[in-house]
């Protein structure tokens, strides 16, 4: 086994490539079928190209999950002025870690992504957005475009079609809020990683005021199988709202951490217990995060029936996000997690909008003076009010964030908190 | 079912199920040191490294620097967009970005100084003070505390006889906490200069630092 | 142009298409609370104090970034807007320092208005709270970090407006801080005071008014720079009868929102000690104060003996328009031919500002230079407003002086003339050799009008009192020729307006009344007539 994540259930689109050096290069990837998506576009135009990614149904990898292919439709026929494509590689949601190893073990998968969505909204120039901290997965694909440059693939005319995609890889430099899509635009213009307000959206006033569209990495990469197998092959996996597969980013504590790709709308706890191999020590189930750092925890109770979809996970109260499942066991300090947490979001706040600024920051004081056995039971209120007061007030929402762990871990595991504070004890705590 | 974890080979040493090499892992032929002229002009904006050697009087200019700055700045339509590649050039040069580098690239691209200060400091991978040859950052964000990341912190601490955020007194090792660096399937994720380490436990402490200490000639 | 209808609090309202919804709820007289947004900058909408219900929209809106639609029925005042606001304002106050008792913004502090109007009785925050302390940014500009609300005005402003960007926010999300590149600040930078004006809090702050006064004591009074012949709209901020400070006063065809640092700096000469008081007559040794009743009966008295003596009038581009005229008035109503000259200091160059361009601090470093060539005077001497004056200081008919102070001149000025009549504010070796010295008002102490570079009059209103018994010198020169024409004497400035624009074509139909607080472009006004 080159690979330890392979799974009897895993549906091996997206990773198939994985742990094999040899898919690194382009003949290693023409040997996977790699480049035949790219071509089949350049055959069937850009219209049908953006036809073909609507019906497959794929929704964007990155949290929000918004249809890509009707995105796509939102960019300019026009082609005056100059169009991009900025693929988020800054990948930094917390509990996520599968654009990397897209990134490190297919690089020419995401290259041809690039190019698909190049083409498909007509920009001549994509931005592969890295953060800064992927020196070596940035190596691998540094070298991997150089092949493909070398190769006619990506440049002033790709693979003989006399289309022009020239794609740059940009490294960020360690900024949470830049894969915001809006933060990622004002840092690749060489600001400070600072949401802006929509309208206007990117597609009208994108990167350097130009219309530009953002894809995640995961999303990007679906699409040249997409395209050489067809919208209807993609749906035969997945739900009707939720169609395809999706890399499961799994952490915490399962006997088998590690991404892997299945069906939407499997089972968590099956993805739990029989993918991952069941909770470590045989310990019992306390809580999942779901979908990344960003979205409501669940109880044990909630994951049973939950199924992992967009709709299913929404059904059970929390978000599929960028599908980042965190498990936490009986032993797991809820308050320290959580208070954790709102130390990260205060730390990546950027700082422009007021009640995130503030509210982050304070939010975490309250948490740790809880933490350290100074709270009341007053706070727990004010923490659920502040939150809700960091609830859609913001340009973008990174405050959100940090109030539905918040709001829904005072609902859901109140107990840890009060015994915190009435007793000092910790519940759960091993 | 195996009770042991997977030991992946990101590299903490020990390489449990894995037939992978580490080299195979990190693509070595592929991460091998680049050169400094930032290579094709697609990846030239790209940062290749985050070196053990670090020299703050170095200049930032010189010979294949100046020339990957004509690629990079041949990439964008503006001058501004050149800015966070120069900076992160600059660091890989100098080490940390002083005002007197902010005040250089300030020049170099027509900006204000003020300006890319603002910028400098968003960023943190930024060093606005020099930092040992080896920058030891460990990830305590969710997945890595769930899995004891604060005690992998503490050991790195220990073992380096350092403070958070401080230098050894060698000026080997900064010691540094991070947020998320996106490996959270094998904690403690730990990036010591330009490379992961993944599924660190206290107790690998002292022999990566050793490891460490033994590839200083190899510069990364 | 193409409006749109929109409801807004129950009240309907019509304005030009691309209207924010902050500036129709304002043209309703209702204000939306804001820090970011400014109406002389770009608006970033991060202050989030301005959000606002609109029907039909999932969340608030913020009102400084969304156009007003037809039909749209908002709401400043919901419930959901309300409980928003409290709550933004209690996000503010979590690390402010509350320290108004010793903070300059205390009574004008958009954050203490808003708090007192719409925030929580009571904080809930028990934490301690985060300190920058204070920062000289340079000039004249104090940062108080710890006061800040984040609205980057300043940055924008220097940005955008000033062209300089020297201001930035450095750190990130709570650890924030508006600064400069380390020890560079703000100094050197001719615009750089408007940052202070902009500030919604205490956070930035002037160096020469700290801690001066209680902005609950200030009076404020619409005036007009007199630094230069820009002619930027100001406001007097006055207490004890002094000048305290001057604020811009928004004008768009003028200064916009801002004012040159130049001209904000120069206002303790209206506070000046040595100023005429009295009015006294007799040379040299046997000058004697007096009243005004008897300097001007004999002063009348001397006018009528010299009738048809020719006149030589000195005035000054300090001077009203309406002094102006009248000493002209006077100079013909004396009988003889009147020529008038005037002397100005003038910079090397001119000073624009770069994102605001209709705002030049001018070459001519007085306000109403273009107020004395329209009424005929010619300038003469240098740069340094001296020399120039060689044949009125030797001319032996009647010699008057307005305004300008002679300090290069010697003490036998007009020494040759068979009257020298002296009017100014201060008293030097040349002025002393007058038959009359008679003190006059400062711009400050008198209303009036100016015309600047642009060709535009302005009025300027009284701020104090005059000092002593010094009067303005329209009423003064305009009682004499009166008196000496057999009419009446002006009983106000518009007044004396008045007269000067039925005489002078191009004020033709012009009145102090129309001129209104914003001043009319001549240019235009004599097109239309």
């Amino acid at each position: 086994m080159a690979y330890p994540y392979l799974h009897e259930s895993e549906t091996r689109v997206l990773s198939e490539g994985f742990g094999s050096p040899e898919a690194r290069t382009v003949a290693g990837w023409r040997a996977l079928g790699g480049y035949q998506g790219i071509a089949r576009a350049l055959e069937i135009g850009r219209e049908a190209t953006i036809e073909e990614v609507k019906a497959s149904g794929l929704r964007g990898r990155g949290g929000a999950g918004f249809p890509t292919g009707l995105k796509w439709s939102f960019m300019p026929k026009e082609a005056r002025r100059p169009h991009y494509l900025l693929c988020n590689a800054d990948e930094s949601e917390p509990g996520t870690f599968k654009d990397r190893e897209i990134i490190r073990w297919t690089p020419h998968q995401l290259i041809e992504g690039c190019l698909v969505g190049s083409y498909a909204i007509g920009a001549s120039h994509c931005y592969i957005y890295l953060r800064g901290e992927f020196f070596e997965s940035t190596q691998v694909l540094a070298r991997a475009l150089e092949e493909a440059y070398g190769e006619g693939l990506v440049g002033s005319d790709v693979m003989g079609s006399g289309v022009e995609i020239d794609i740059t890889l940009h490294v960020g430099a360690g900024a949470y809020i830049c894969g915001e899509e809006t933060g990622l635009m004002s840092s690749l213009e060489g600001r400070r990683g600072e949401p802006r307000i929509k309208p206007p959206f990117p597609a009208a006033v994108g990167a350097f005021g130009m219309p530009s569209t953002i894809n995640n990495v995961e999303t990007l990469a679906a699409t040249p199988h997409i395209l050489r197998h067809g919208g209807e092959w993609y749906r035969q996996w997945g739900t009707e709202k939720s169609p395809g597969t999706k890399l499961f980013c799994v952490s915490g504590h399962v006997r088998r951490p590690g991404n892997y790709e299945l069906p939407l709308g499997f089972p968590m706890m099956e993805l739990i217990e029989d993918v991952c191999g069941g909770l470590s020590g045989g310990r019992a189930l306390k809580a999942v995060i779901p979908g990344g750092s960003s979205v409501p925890i669940m109880s044990a109770e909630e994951c049973m029936e939950c199924d992992l979809c967009y709709e299913g996970v929404e059904a059970a109260g929390s978000m599929l996000g960028c599908a980042s499942v965190i498990v936490m066991d009986e032993t797991t300090d809820i308050v320290k997690q959580v208070r954790r947490m709102a130390y990260f979001y205060a730390h990546e706040s950027c700082g422009q909008c007021t009640p995130c600024r503030e509210g982050t920051a304070w939010a975490t004081r309250i948490l740790q003076r809880i933490e350290d056995g100074r709270g009341t039971e007053d706070d727990l209120e004010t923490l659920v009010e502040i939150s809700e007061q960091m609830t859609g007030t913001t340009i973008c929402v990174l405050s959100d964030s940090l109030a539905m762990p918040i709001i829904s871990s005072i609902e859901k595991f109140r107990d840890d908190y009060l015994a915190l504070i009435r007793t000092g004890e910790r519940l759960g705590a091993a | 079912m195996s009770e042991a974890r997977f030991r992946n080979p990101g590299w903490a040493g020990n390489t449990g199920d894995f037939e992978l090499t580490e080299a195979e892992v990190r693509g070595s032929e592929y991460v091998g040191r680049r050169s400094p002229d930032g290579g094709h002009p697609s990846v030239a904006p790209s940062l290749p490294y985050m070196l053990v050697a670090k020299n703050p009087e170095a200049p930032l200019l010189e010979g294949p620097y100046r020339e990957r700055l004509g690629k990079i700045r041949s990439r964008y339509p503006t001058a501004r967009a050149a800015l966070i590649p120069l900076l992160n050039m600059a660091q890989e040069i100098r080490g940390h970005i002083s005002p007197a580098t902010m005040n250089e690239v300030a020049g170099i691209l027509g900006l204000s100084e003020a300006f890319v200060r603002g910028v400098a400091t968003f960023y943190t991978m930024y060093n606005k003070r020099p930092v040992g040859r080896f920058l030891v950052q460990v990830c305590t964000n969710i997945s890595c505390n769930l899995a004891g990341a604060d005690e992998v912190l503490a050991a790195f601490l220990e073992h380096t006889g350092t403070e958070l955020g401080e230098t050894s007194a060698d000026g080997d090792f900064t010691v540094a906490e991070a947020e998320c660096l996106a490996a959270c399937g094998f904690p403690t994720c730990v990036q010591i200069n330009s490379r992961y380490f993944e599924d660190v436990s206290p107790e690998d402490v002292p022999a990566l630092l050793a490891r460490l200490r033994r590839e200083v000639d190899e510069g990364y | 142009m193409r409006t749109v209808t929109l409801t807004i609090d129950s009240a309907e309202v019509t304005v030009p298409k691309g209207t924010s919804l902050l500036q129709a709820a304002e043209g309703l007289g209702i204000e939306v609370p804001h820090y970011c947004y400014h109406p002389g900058l770009t608006a970033p909408a991060q202050c989030r104090i301005c959000l606002v219900e609109v029907e039909g929209a999932p969340k608030l809106q913020p009102s400084c970034v969304t156009m007003a639609e037809d039909g749209q029925v908002v709401r400043t005042d919901s419930d959901a807007a309300l409980r928003m606001r409290k709550g933004v304002l209690e996000f503010y106050l979590v690390n402010h320092p509350l320290d108004c008792p010793i903070c300059d913004m205390s009574g004008e502090c958009m954050l203490q208005d808003y708090v007192f109007d719409e925030g929580r009785e009571k904080g809930r925050s028990r934490e301690p709270k985060r300190v920058f302390g204070r920062d000289d940014f340079g000039g004249d500009v104090l940062y108080y970090g710890d006061r800040c609300v984040m609205c980057t005005r300043c940055v924008r402003f220097m940005d955008e407006v000033a062209r300089d960007s020297r201001l930035t926010v450095v750190e990130r999300g709570s650890r924030a801080v508006i600064d400069t590149f380390f020890e560079e600040g703000l100094e050197g930078s001719p615009f750089a005071g408007n940052v202070v004006d902009i500030c919604p809090v205490g956070a930035l702050v002037s160096k020469d008014f700290l801690h001066k006064a209680r902005a609950w004591d200030l009076d404020h009074t619409p005036s007009v720079c007199t630094s230069c012949s820009q002619g930027c709209n100001i406001e007097l901020h006055t207490r004890d009868n002094l000048v305290q400070r001057l604020k811009p006063r928004a004008n768009h065809e003028v200064n916009g929102h801002w004012m040159c640092d130049y001209g904000r700096a120069n206002y303790e000469w209206y506070n000046r000690a040595g100023r005429l008081e009295e009015p006294s007559s007799g040379r040299g040794g046997k000058r004697r104060g007096g009243d005004w009743k008897s300097a001007l009966e004999h002063l009348f008295v001397r006018l009528v003996e010299l009738a048809g003596t020719e006149v030589r009038v000195v005035g000054s581009p300090s001077a009203s328009v309406e002094a102006l005229g009248a000493l002209l008035a006077l100079a013909e109503a004396a009988g003889g031919a009147a020529s008038g000259v005037f002397r100005s200091r003038r910079a090397e160059s001119e000073d624009p500002m770069p994102g605001f361009p209709l705002l030049v601090r001018r070459r001519d470093l007085a306000a109403n230079v273009d107020g004395a060539r329209l009424l005929g005077f010619e300038r003469v001497g240098d740069d340094e407003a001296a020399g120039g004056l060689e044949e009125v200081a030797a001319h032996d008919g009647i010699v008057v002086v307005l305004g300008d102070e002679l300090a290069d001149q010697s003490a036998d000025f007009g020494g040759e003339a068979a009257l020298y009549v002296y009017m100014g504010h201060f008293d030097s070796p040349a002025a002393g050799n007058a038959d009359f010295v008679l003190p006059i008002t400062t711009a400050a102490e008198e209303e009036g009008t100016f015309v600047n570079a642009q060709g535009r009059v302005q009025r300027y209103w009284q701020g104090l009192q005059p000092l002593g018994a010094a009067r303005p010198a329209w009423l003064v020169l305009g009682a004499l020729a009166g008196a000496l024409m057999g009419g009446g004497t002006p009983a106000s400035a518009a007044k004396a307006f008045a007269a000067l624009a039925a005489a002078h074509a191009p004020l033709e139909g012009l009145s102090h009344e129309a001129l209104g607080e914003l001043g009319v472009a001549l240019a235009a006004e004599a097109a239309h007539g």
